[in-house]
């Protein structure tokens, strides 16, 4: 009896530090699940100076791992967007005498807003946010 | 110790918790010949529990929208810190809970155990088992891959085989005449709300009859296996010199869950994918329907059935009428023999049904 | 038939009853309209003689059949109306002859058909010079691989010599981007979020093998090296993947091996009690 109940002691102490561990291993997963997430990719912003854009040209450059490109539109307005085609994923091309993107691909096309114009890609290009400030622009 | 005995003491004058531990814990007697199977029932409570747990893990996340469900699942999976790990819980979860359904079922045909006074048991528990189907279903369409689409679409179809109405019934649980979003926000609201409740409050049925009845004797080493019920009466169905509950076989029933928890948590971390195809992990087109759809490995039977016939309505009937008989079981059958090895045509039958069962499923796997 | 129903009790009778009420209901089955995507021009071409059914044959193995691009797609037609499928009024086509062909291939495939007409192949279009059609087929276009240039193929016109020397040189990248494929398709599988991999392997892969189109083995040795470390940052982002897997099952083990002690705890326990 009394091996017994020290056994009992020994096993229930045993059991005691198991769901002291188990209820750890559970808390530190739900905890991160549930903690709010840190703001997408703060770094690698990418800056290109104002003159580099001429007007009614585009100006490819990698951002974030992937091509994208910048456009000053005829009349002044800059355009940033992710340069891969929404289709299947090739870099699309400027057409500097149509004035829109052209995939080589498939031949996919995009108007120099983005959006589809003649093709397969289902979407438009992914537009990128962007800020011009002091003669460069600063891309993300 | 001290302080627990003052904190129990001042519980106990306001509500007698000592008499209900002593009633419901300690004091609660079961047969001394009890066996695993009996723990088939914790062991499902517990994954209940886990599924609703997780389950309402993933709302903070999902969006029941078709245009954004697949994304916010993939987002689930690779984004959110241990939501991959969640997320096959709960979808590995799901699959082991109807096995420990269909085993804890055949456990209760097997001991005879629906016998009566035990009916009302049964058929609260046979609601329960076309409730954990029907929130499988419903389940099995939020993450809107090709694979829940297209599933979805055939399951729903089977419905047509119905005559006069068959068509209707398809498009009214559908919301719409092909599957879409109305689909979803259906099954999404059956998934999370409807059903989760329905079962809940039948675990609460099937509980009490279990509790109220008294817990049935395991029909072996037994000189007479024969159910001794009179029916003139009720009477609480006591174990005189059984065990405790509490500790005994409550450690049981924690046993068995450990078991079940290593078994589940092995498939969660070595092969959570034992049941995703491809299909699952591409976003649904209702223009493209995949070479191969095929149900969850629960229906393949099912599914078979249908295909043998080439009159759906056949295939549908021949299912019905089986659930039927099996809901009806404690009626159809009334022989007073508890032990299986005493009841030669219940073994047959059985045995027979069985088979059949994972025959039709490995035929539908492989055809 | 009625002594028999009298002999028996409730319980059977109700069986039959049950499976007599079925027979009103053996009805033919109602077979659901399938709405079919594919244009009219499958329906009268799969049921003529083979020299006009069989480029519906051929076009159903291929590799446009499996993206949903139809017979209309390039040959142009109404898909939709039987009557006017073929009316050059609703934008049909016909089938090009030789010199048009590059053309019309190059509707979609634009940068292919560019590279092409500045290579020594597209400078022999209509003067024996091989067309797209030529490697690629017409109807059972597939994924183009390596295998398209071989011996068979090269030396209906010249040795296959040069030609083996541009394949030699394409060997080692194509192997690579062929186990990037592999190795994105596992991870595809367990749920992992491969958009962006296999856009870039996409983006790759076909910058890659556009390149032979000039067939030009400088150029080809010259990009190569470009296209390797494009290459090489895709297969870090598969390492890391496969890091993070295998520290999964790790886990695993160790959960599993802890519920295991839990339940030999429990079990010993329980036995204290006996």
């Amino acid at each position: 009896m009394d091996s017994d109940s020290s056994r009992r002691t020994f096993l229930g102490v045993c059991l005691g530090g198991l769901g002291v561990i188990a209820a750890a291993a559970v808390s530190w997963p739900l905890f991160r699940y549930l903690a709010p997430r840190s703001g997408s990719d703060a770094a690698g912003k990418v800056v290109i100076p104002d003159a580099d854009v001429r007007e009614g040209e585009a100006k490819f450059f990698e951002f974030a791992g992937s091509a994208a490109v910048l456009v000053r539109k005829r009349g002044g307005d800059i355009v940033a967007y992710s340069a891969v085609c929404t289709h299947l994923g090739c870099i699309v091309q400027w057409e500097k005498d149509k004035q829109d993107f052209l995939c080589p691909c498939h031949a996919g096309h995009y108007s120099v807003d983005g959006t589809v114009t003649a093709g397969p890609p289902p979407k438009p290009l992914k537009k990128l946010p962007f800020s011009v400030a002091g003669g460069n622009i600063t891309v993300g | 110790m001290t302080l627990i005995k003052k904190i129990v003491d001042w519980i106990d004058v306001r509500v007698g918790i000592r008499e209900v531990t002593e009633k419901e814990l300690t004091g609660y007697l079961l047969p001394r010949n009890i066996n695993a199977w009996y723990s088939m029932g914790s062991i499902l409570l517990f994954a209940f529990a886990l599924q609703v747990v997780t389950g309402m893990l993933l709302l903070i996340y999902y969006v029941p929208d078709a245009d954004k469900a697949f994304k916010s699942v993939t987002s689930i999976m690779n984004d959110a810190p241990y939501g991959w790990l969640i997320r096959m819980c709960h979808a590995v979860g799901s699959n082991m809970m109807v096995l420990v359904l269909l085993l804890h079922m055949l456990s209760v045909l097997f001991m005879g155990s629906y016998k009566k006074p035990r009916e009302l048991n049964w058929v609260t528990g046979f609601v329960l088992f076309t409730m954990v189907q029907g929130i499988s279903l419903t389940g099995y369409l939020l993450p809107w891959s090709q694979l829940s689409f297209w599933a979805t679409t055939v399951a729903t179809n089977s419905a047509s085989a119905i005559p006069v109405v068959g068509q209707y019934l398809v498009e009214f649980l559908r919301g719409s005449p092909l599957v879409g979003p109305p689909t979803l926000g259906r099954f999404f609201a059956l998934h999370v709300a409807v059903i989760p409740a329905g079962i809940a409050a039948l675990i609460g049925a099937h509980l009490f009859f279990l509790k109220r009845t008294g817990v049935s004797t395991p029909p072996f080493g037994q000189e007479d296996s024969t159910n001794q019920w009179q029916g003139d009466s009720y009477r609480y169905e006591g174990h005189p010199g059984g065990i405790p509950f509490f500790p005994n076989f409550a450690l049981e029933d924690l046993r068995s869950v450990a078991i079940y928890m290593a078994c589940f948590l092995a498939v969660v971390f070595f092969d959570p994918y034992l049941f995703f195809t491809r299909d699952s992990f591409i976003p649904a087109n209702p223009f493209v329907t995949p070479a191969h759809i095929k149900p969850e490995w629960y229906f393949l039977a099912n599914y078979q059935t249908l295909k043998i016939f080439p009159n759906e309505l056949i295939g549908l009937s021949l299912q019905g009428a089986a659930m039927t008989f099996l809901a009806l079981l404690p009626f159809i059958d009334r022989g007073r023999e508890r032990h299986p090895l005493k009841r030669p045509l219940f073994l047959v039958c059985s045995i027979g049904g069985v088979l059949l069962w994972i025959g039709l499923s490995i035929w539908g796997h492989l055809s | 038939m009625i002594y028999c129903l009298n002999a028996m009790n409730l319980r059977a009778r109700l069986c039959v009853f049950m499976m007599l009420a079925l027979v009103p209901f053996l009805l033919p089955s109602v077979l659901c309209a399938e709405e079919t995507a594919e244009p009219v021009c499958i329906q009268c071409h799969s049921k003529m003689p083979e020299k006009y059914s069989q480029p519906v044959t051929l076009w159903r193995g291929s590799i446009h059949a499996e993206n949903g691009i139809f017979c209309n797609g390039c040959h142009g037609g109404d898909p939709k109306d039987a009557a006017n499928a073929m009316s050059p009024a609703r934008g049909f086509l016909g089938a090009p002859k030789e010199p048009a062909i590059p053309a019309f291939c190059g509707r979609c495939h634009v940068g292919v058909m560019k590279d092409y007409l500045a290579s020594a192949h597209g400078r022999m279009l209509g003067k024996g010079g091989p067309t797209c059609v030529t490697c690629h087929g017409n109807h059972q276009v597939v994924k183009a691989s390596l295998e398209l240039i071989n011996e068979k193929s090269c030396s209906r016109c010249h040795s296959f010599e040069r030609a083996r020397v541009i394949r030699a040189a394409m060997q080692e990248t194509e192997s690579t981007i062929v186990a990037i494929d592999q190795r994105i398709n596992a991870f595809k599988k367990i749920g992992t979020d491969t958009e962006k991999l296999e856009k870039e392997l996409f983006s790759v892969r076909n910058s890659f093998h556009t390149l032979f189109h000039n067939v030009n083995v400088e150029l080809v040795k010259k990009e190569s090296a470009r296209i390797q470390a494009d290459l090489k940052k895709i297969q870090v982002v598969l390492d890391r993947l496969d890091a993070t897997y295998q520290r999964r099952k790790i886990a695993g083990a160790v959960v599993v091996s802890f519920m295991l002690l839990a339940a030999l705890a429990l079990h010993l326990l329980r036995k204290t009690f006996d």
